[in-house]
C-alpha cells in the first residue's frame, strides 16, 4: 500500500492506496466522491474528468499517485455548499444535460476551459470540449451553455 | 498491474531506480499510453518511475540554435506555445490534434516518441524536423537522431534499463520556410489517424530548397519519403512538381490493412493526395510571408 | 389554452445532475457488499466440455463462483426465452455475450482477477457470421429445435405488384445494407443485488422496463413476483440497449444465491462487446413510377440478422415489413421481410426498432426514381406522401394527423426549395470551399410508430395521490409511474400533464422513485411511448383523483389524501391487428410520428471525407409537452443518425468483436456534428394523445443517414451500398474502386 496525500475540494486528504489505483477509483470508491463518473476507462470520453493544479485531466487513466500533494477539484467542488457555479447553473438553463453521466466531465473540461480563455469564440468551445463524448444532447446546448457561463463570468466580473 | 509507484527527484536518481530493479521498472510521464498498456497487460513493469517531479524538464527554450524540450513538456503546453508556433509551428500543429484536450495536458511528447507507434502525431512532427532525443545514461548523455530510436511498431531502442530520454531538440525554421500538417482519421477528435502528413520545405525564390516529408502509418516506423524529398530539390512550387512528389512518396509506402482505420491502398493513394497538399500548403506559407 | 403543456420546463433531475449527486446504480454501496465479474464465452459457437473453478476459488478473497448449477429454471429472454442465464458443461454458448460462471469475491479486483482464471474447455463449432450462408440448407443450426435458422419470415401483398410494374414507366433497383450498431450510452452496466428487510430478491440497476424484469427475475427464481424488487434509481441513457435485460438477473441471482448484497459494474468493453445491437439488415429493392411521378409498385426484401438469440428480432422485423417502403401510397407492393439466426451478437431494439435502417433504403429509392423522372427528389416525394385516411401498405387507413408532407414541406422551404405549383425547386447550394470539393444536398423522410403495435396490448398504469389542505386545494401531488427516464424527459412531461390537468404548478408534482414493490406497471421507455401512452394514464389517474377529491369536498369528510389509479390501454381508441399470415395485411400501429430531414454536406473528392455543413430537422411529434427538451431530442437523435451514416461501425469477425472500446467505436464526437442545425416543430395533433401529443424519442434519428447518403450522392454521383458513409467508402465510390 502508498499513503497518498492529497487536497480534494479544498480538503487535505490522507488514505491509503493500492500502488496502481487510478484517480477515479480513490474519489470515487475510497473518497465517495461519486460525481466523477467512469464511462470508458480509456481517457477517451472525459467522463472522468477532474482539475489536478487546475489543469483538466481524465482521472480514469491518471495514477492517483500522480495526485501526491496536488490540489483536485472534482465536480462537487465547484458548487460551495447548495448554490450552483456559474457555469452548472449555465448548463442547467441551456437544457446541456439529458441522461446526466457526462455532465460533470464537461461541467469540469468547462472551468478548466474558461480559466484560461475567459472569452472563447464559438469554434475554441468546441476544440475545449472536444474530449468530452456525449450520447443523448447533439452538443448544440452544451455549447451554448459554456458560452452562455463564459458570458455571465465575464458579467460578475465586471461586477 | 504495478506494485510500486515511485517519484524520482533527478535523472540520475531515475536512472539509478532503473537499474536497481533490473528491468521490472519502467519510466511514466504522463501515463496516458502507459496505464492502458499495463491495465492491458501489455506492460509487465511492476515499478513504475513517475519522472514528472524532476527539476529542469520542463523547458522549452532556444538555445545554441536549437530549440529544445524537455521530456515532461505535454502536447498542451507545445500547441500553445509562441516559442514553437512561430518557430516549428508543424510541430505545434501536430501535437494541437492528438486526442482531446484531457489527453494532450497530461500526455508528453517525448512519452510519444518512446511509445514508438508509426502514425504517431508529435514524432511525426519530429521526424520533418530531422529531431535529435537526448539520451541519458549513467555515463553521461548523447543526442540520438530520432529515427535511431525506433526498432519497430511500439519497440524503440532506449534499454529500459539504463537510459532515459530527458530532451528533444531540432533546429529551428528559418523565415524562408514553410510547413504544412495534413490528417485524415475516421472522426475530428479523440481518434488515431488514418493517415498523417508532416511537410516541412524551405524556398529559394520559385524554386523549393529543400524539403522534409514525413508519413505515418506507413511503414513500421515513422517514415521519411526519400525519394520524394530527393526529387523536390530545386524544383519549382508549382501543382505538377507537388504532384509528382505525392506520387513518388506512396511509391515506397507500404501501409498495413486496418479494419478500423483503412486499407492499406486507401492509406497508400491518400499518401498521394495528403503530401501533394502538404507541399503545396508548405509552399504556399513560403509565398505568403513574403 | 394549456398553460403548463407547451410551455418550457426547467428538467425536474437537472440540478442533481449538474451537481454531480445524481446516483446512478454504480455510484450505490452496501454494507457488507461483495462484488461479482462475469466469466464470459470465449468462442462464439461451442460446446462447452468442462468448466475448471479450482484455481479461481483458490485465489484469496474469491469466496464463490455461481454456474448454471445454481440456477432454479435457466432460461430468459425478452419475448422468447431462449437465454440460458449460464451454460453449464455440456451446454452451448452461441455467441461470445454468453455467460458460463459469475465469480463473487470480497472486491472488484479480485472477482476480475478471479475470473481470468476459471477455466472453461469448449468444442469449437462452425461459426456462422452471415446470414445468407445461414441461410442456407445445410448451414449450422444455431438452435438446435428450430427446423431452421430462420427465425421468421413476414410477406405483405398488397394488391398485384407485377400489375403494377407493368404500369410503371420508369422502374429502378438495387441493394443496400446496414450495419450493427452500438448503443453506446455513457453509463456501462452496473448495479447491487441485494436481500431487502421483507425478504425480497432486490436489484438497483439501469432498466427500461422494470416490472417485465421483474417477470424474468420471478421465473428465473421460481418466485413469485411480489419475492422480487427492482429499483431504477437514475439511468445513463438507453436508447433501446436496457429493454433486454443484460446485468439485472444476474445481480438478481447473486443475490439469491449469497444472500448477501453483490455488486456489479462492468467496464467499457464488457458494455460494448457483450450485450446486444441495432440489427443490420439487407435490402434488395425494386420501384415503379408513372412519368408524372406517381408511384405504382413496390417489392422489397429484407432480411436482418437476429445474432444469436431472439431477443425482439421478430418485432423489429414486425416494424421494419411495415415500414419498408416508407411513408408514400403504393397501390401494389410485396415485401418479404426475414429475421435470421447467426453467432453474431445478439440484436435488439435501438432507437427506432426497425424503423431506422428502412429509410436508408427507401429514400435512396426514392432518389434514384427521381433522377430517372428528371423530377425535383421533393416534388417527387410531395405527389406521395401518405396523408389522413390514405391506405398504406399493409391495407390499413391511416389515422389522422398525418404530419409527413408538412414536414417535409416546412423542411424544404427552410433549406432553401422554392414551390411553383406543383413544382419544386432546388435551391442553389452556394460555391464550395475548396476546388477539390463537391456540394450536395439530400432529402430523406421517415415514420415511426408510437407505441407497441400489431395487436399488442400497449397498456400503462399510473397512480396518482393528491395531498390537500384544510381547505380542500391540492397542496402537492405524487405521480407513482414506472415509466423509467432514461434522459428523454419523460419525468418532466408526466409532471407537466399531471400539473396542466389538475391546475397546478409543476413545482408541487412529485414523481416518485421507481421501485416495483411501489409503483404499478408503466410497459417499456421504448417505441417512444411514455409520453403518449403513459401520458394517457397520468391523465386518466389525475381526473379520477379529482373527481374522487369532488367526492369528498361534497361528503365533508375530511380526508386529506385522495389517491387514484388509471390504467391506458393503447387498444381502447387505436385498436391494432396482427399481420395476416398470408398478406401481411393489418392495422399496424397505435399512433404515428413522422419527420423529414435535410442535409447540407461537402464532399471531399479526392480523400473522400463527408462534412455535414448543415442540418434542417423538421419534426411531427404532435403536441410538445416541453419546448425546453425539444431540440434536444431532436439533436440527440440527429447525433446518432450522423454516426450511422457517417462515423459509427460495429465490427465483427468471425462473431468475434472488434470494436470494442470507444477508441474503435467511433461516435460523433462536438467537432462532427453539423456546423448548424435548424429544428422545426411541426405540431399535427393526434387527437387520442395526451393534449394531443404523439412521441419524439426515435423520429429524429431516422432519416438522418438517408438524408446524409442521398447529399453524398448528389454532390458525387455515387450511390452507396452501404453505410456508414466513411471516407474510404465513398473514395472507392467516385474511383470505381468497388
Amino acid at each position: 500500500m502508498h499513503t497518498l496525500m492529497m487536497n480534494v475540494n479544498g480538503s487535505d486528504v490522507r488514505v491509503d492506496i493500492y500502488p496502481d489505483e487510478t484517480l477515479a477509483e480513490v474519489l470515487r470508491d475510497r473518497l465517495g466522491l461519486i460525481g466523477t463518473k467512469v464511462a470508458c476507462g480509456e481517457g477517451e470520453c472525459g467522463a472522468c474528468t477532474v482539475l489536478i493544479d487546475g489543469v483538466a485531466v481524465t482521472s480514469c487513466i491518471t495514477p492517483a499517485m500522480k495526485a501526491h500533494g496536488r490540489r483536485v477539484v472534482t465536480i462537487e467542488g465547484l458548487s460551495e455548499d447548495k448554490e450552483l457555479h456559474v457555469i452548472q447553473q449555465a448548463f442547467v438553463d441551456a437544457t446541456a444535460s439529458q441522461c446526466g453521466y457526462c455532465t460533470p466531465g464537461f461541467i469540469m473540461a468547462t472551468k478548466a476551459l474558461l480559466d484560461a480563455n475567459p472569452n472563447p469564440t464559438r469554434d475554441e468551445i468546441m476544440h475545449g470540449i472536444s474530449g468530452n463524448l456525449c450520447r443523448c444532447t447533439g452538443y448544440y446546448q452544451i455549447v451554448d451553455a459554456v458560452a452562455l457561463a463564459a458570458k455571465r463570468l465575464a458579467e460578475e466580473e465586471q461586477s | 498491474m504495478w506494485q510500486e509507484y515511485l517519484f524520482a527527484t533527478s535523472v540520475e536518481h531515475a536512472l539509478e531506480l532503473l537499474s536497481r530493479y533490473e528491468g521490472r521498472a519502467q519510466l511514466i510521464a504522463g501515463g496516458t499510453d502507459l496505464v492502458l498498456q499495463s491495465q492491458r497487460g501489455e506492460c509487465p513493469a511492476t515499478v513504475m518511475v513517475d519522472i514528472i517531479r524532476i527539476p529542469g524538464l520542463n523547458h522549452i527554450q532556444e538555445q545554441d540554435g536549437h530549440i529544445v524540450i524537455g521530456a515532461q513538456v505535454t502536447h498542451a503546453q507545445i500547441a500553445a506555445s509562441p516559442l514553437i508556433r512561430e518557430k516549428a509551428p508543424i510541430l505545434a500543429m501536430a501535437c494541437a490534434q492528438v486526442g482531446g484536450p484531457q489527453i494532450r495536458n497530461a500526455g508528453t511528447l517525448v512519452g510519444n516518441v518512446i511509445n514508438a507507434q508509426p502514425a504517431a502525431d508529435g514524432a511525426v512532427a519530429l521526424f520533418a524536423l530531422d529531431a535529435e532525443l537526448e539520451v541519458a545514461t549513467p555515463e553521461g548523455r548523447r543526442w540520438e537522431p530520432i529515427a535511431h530510436v525506433y526498432r519497430g511498431v511500439g519497440v524503440c531502442t532506449i534499454n529500459p534499463c539504463q537510459e532515459m530520454v530527458t530532451a528533444v531538440r531540432f533546429r529551428p525554421l528559418t523565415g524562408a520556410c514553410g510547413c504544412n500538417y495534413q490528417r485524415l482519421a475516421r472522426r475530428k477528435a479523440l481518434t488515431l489517424p488514418t493517415l498523417v502528413v508532416a511537410a516541412v520545405l524551405e524556398m529559394t525564390g520559385d524554386a523549393i530548397k529543400w524539403a522534409r516529408i514525413a508519413i505515418g502509418p506507413v511503414a513500421p516506423t515513422p517514415y521519411r519519403a526519400a525519394d520524394a524529398e530527393a526529387y523536390l530539390i530545386g524544383k519549382k512550387a508549382e501543382e505538377s512538381v507537388f504532384a509528382e512528389a505525392g506520387q513518388l512518396a506512396a511509391a515506397k509506402a507500404r501501409p498495413r490493412d486496418s479494419l478500423i482505420r483503412g486499407s492499406g491502398e486507401y492509406r497508400t493513394a491518400m499518401v498521394g493526395v495528403l503530401v501533394r497538399r502538404a507541399i503545396a500548403a508548405a509552399a504556399q506559407q513560403c509565398y505568403g510571408r513574403r | 389554452m394549456s398553460k403548463v403543456v407547451g410551455s418550457p420546463q426547467t428538467r425536474l433531475d437537472i440540478v442533481a445532475k449538474v451537481k454531480g449527486t445524481r446516483k446512478y446504480p454504480q455510484d450505490f454501496n452496501m454494507e457488507g457488499q461483495l462484488w461479482a465479474a462475469v466469466v464470459w464465452a470465449a468462442h462464439p459457437h461451442a460446446i462447452v466440455r468442462r468448466i475448471d473453478t479450482s484455481a479461481a476459488e483458490a485465489l484469496p478473497g474469491v469466496v464463490r463462483i455461481i454456474t448454471s448449477k445454481d440456477v432454479p429454471v435457466n432460461s430468459y429472454g425478452i419475448n422468447i426465452p431462449d437465454q440460458p442465464v449460464l451454460v453449464g458443461e455440456g451446454g452451448k454458448v452461441r455467441w461470445v455475450g454468453d455467460r458460463i460462471a459469475i465469480v463473487v469475491a470480497q472486491d472488484r479486483r479480485t472477482a476480475y482477477k478471479a475470473r481470468d482464471l476459471v477455466r472453461v474447455d469448449y468444442e469449437p463449432l462452425p461459426v456462422v457470421s452471415d446470414v445468407f450462408a445461414a441461410m442456407q440448407e445445410n448451414a449450422p443450426r444455431i438452435h438446435e429445435d428450430r427446423p431452421s435458422n430462420i427465425l421468421h419470415h413476414i410477406p405483405i401483398r398488397k394488391g398485384n405488384v407485377e400489375e403494377g410494374f407493368a404500369q410503371a414507366d420508369v422502374i429502378v433497383e438495387g441493394e443496400v445494407s446496414t450495419p450493427f450498431v452500438e448503443h453506446a450510452y455513457m453509463q456501462p452496466e452496473a448495479g447491487i443485488g441485494y436481500i431487502d428487510e421483507e425478504g425480497r430478491v432486490t436489484v438497483i440497476a439501469s432498466a427500461q422496463w422494470p416490472h417485465d424484469d421483474l417477470h424474468q427475475i420471478a421465473r428465473m427464481l421460481d418466485l413469485p413476483e411480489d419475492k422480487v424488487r427492482e429499483i431504477v434509481p437514475a439511468v445513463g441513457g438507453a436508447f433501446g440497449g436496457r429493454e433486454d435485460m443484460y446485468i439485472q438477473h444476474l445481480l438478481a441471482l447473486c443475490a439469491f444465491v449469497m444472500r448477501r448484497p453483490v455488486k456489479m459494474v462492468w467496464d467499457r468493453e464488457e458494455s460494448i462487446s457483450r450485450t446486444g445491437k441495432r440489427h443490420p439488415f439487407y435490402f434488395r429493392y425494386k420501384v415503379g413510377a408513372t412519368r408524372e411521378g406517381v408511384l405504382t409498385a413496390v417489392q422489397i426484401r429484407l432480411i436482418s440478422d437476429a445474432g444469436a438469440y431472439a431477443s425482439t428480432s421478430i418485432p423489429v422485423l414486425n416494424n421494419a415489413a411495415s415500414f419498408a417502403a416508407g411513408p408514400y401510397k403504393y397501390p401494389h407492393a410485396h415485401v418479404d421481410a426475414y429475421t435470421v439466426f447467426t453467432n453474431n451478437a445478439v440484436t435488439m431494439a435501438m432507437r427506432g426498432f426497425g424503423a431506422t435502417q428502412p429509410p436508408v433504403m427507401y429514400e435512396r429509392m426514392l432518389d434514384q426514381l427521381a433522377e430517372a423522372l428528371h423530377m425535383d427528389p421533393v416534388e417527387l416525394r410531395m405527389k406521395n406522401l401518405l396523408g389522413d385516411g390514405d391506405i398504406s401498405i399493409t391495407g390499413n387507413a391511416m389515422w389522422g394527423g398525418v404530419g409527413i408532407k408538412e414536414t417535409l414541406r416546412q423542411a424544404a422551404l427552410a433549406a432553401g426549395w422554392r414551390q411553383e405549383g406543383e413544382h419544386w425547386v432546388k435551391p442553389d447550394l452556394g460555391q464550395p470551399s475548396a476546388p477539390h470539393k463537391k456540394r450536395g444536398i439530400g432529402i430523406a423522410c421517415a415514420y415511426k410508430n408510437v407505441g407497441y403495435s400489431f395487436g399488442f396490448d400497449d397498456k400503462s398504469e399510473a397512480e396518482v395521490i393528491l395531498r390537500l389542505k384544510m381547505d380542500g386545494s391540492i397542496a402537492s401531488a405524487t405521480v407513482k409511474t414506472a415509466a423509467v427516464d432514461v434522459g428523454q424527459g419523460v419525468t418532466t412531461a408526466l409532471a407537466q400533464i399531471a400539473a396542466e390537468t389538475l391546475g397546478i404548478p409543476v413545482s408541487r408534482v412529485r414523481i416518485a422513485l421507481i421501485d416495483t414493490s411501489d409503483v404499478p406497471n408503466a410497459g417499456s421507455s421504448s417505441a417512444s411511448r411514455h409520453v403518449y401512452i403513459t401520458g394517457n394514464a397520468v391523465y386518466g389517474a389525475c381526473k379520477a383523483a379529482l373527481e374522487k377529491r369532488e367526492r369528498i369536498l361534497l361528503e365533508e369528510s375530511g380526508e386529506l389524501n385522495v389517491s387514484a389509479r388509471y390504467l391506458y390501454r393503447g387498444r381502447s381508441r387505436r385498436p391494432t391487428t396482427p399481420y395476416d399470415p398470408e398478406t401481411g395485411q393489418c392495422n399496424p400501429h397505435i399512433a404515428y410520428s413522422y419527420g423529414t430531414e435535410i442535409a447540407l454536406v461537402e464532399v471531399d473528392a479526392e480523400t473522400g471525407e463527408t462534412e455535414v455543413l448543415k442540418m434542417w430537422a423538421a419534426h411531427d411529434a404532435g403536441r410538445v409537452v416541453n419546448p425546453a427538451q425539444y431540440f434536444g431530442q431532436v439533436a440527440g437523435g440527429v447525433h446518432m443518425g450522423v454516426g450511422y451514416g457517417l462515423t459509427e461501425e460495429y465490427i465483427q469477425q468471425d462473431s468475434r468483436p472488434r470494436t470494442r472500446r470507444f477508441s474503435e467505436y467511433f461516435i460523433p464526437t462536438v467537432l462532427d456534428m453539423p456546423r448548424e442545425l435548424v429544428s422545426l416543430a411541426v405540431e399535427v395533433e393526434d387527437p387520442t394523445g395526451p393534449f394531443g401529443a404523439k412521441g419524439l424519442g426515435e423520429t429524429p434519428t431516422l432519416p438522418t443517414a438517408a438524408a446524409i447518403a442521398n447529399a453524398i450522392h448528389d454532390a458525387t454521383g455515387v450511390w452507396l451500398n452501404r453505410i456508414p458513409a466513411t471516407s474510404e467508402m465513398v473514395w472507392r465510390a467516385i474511383h470505381g474502386k468497388g
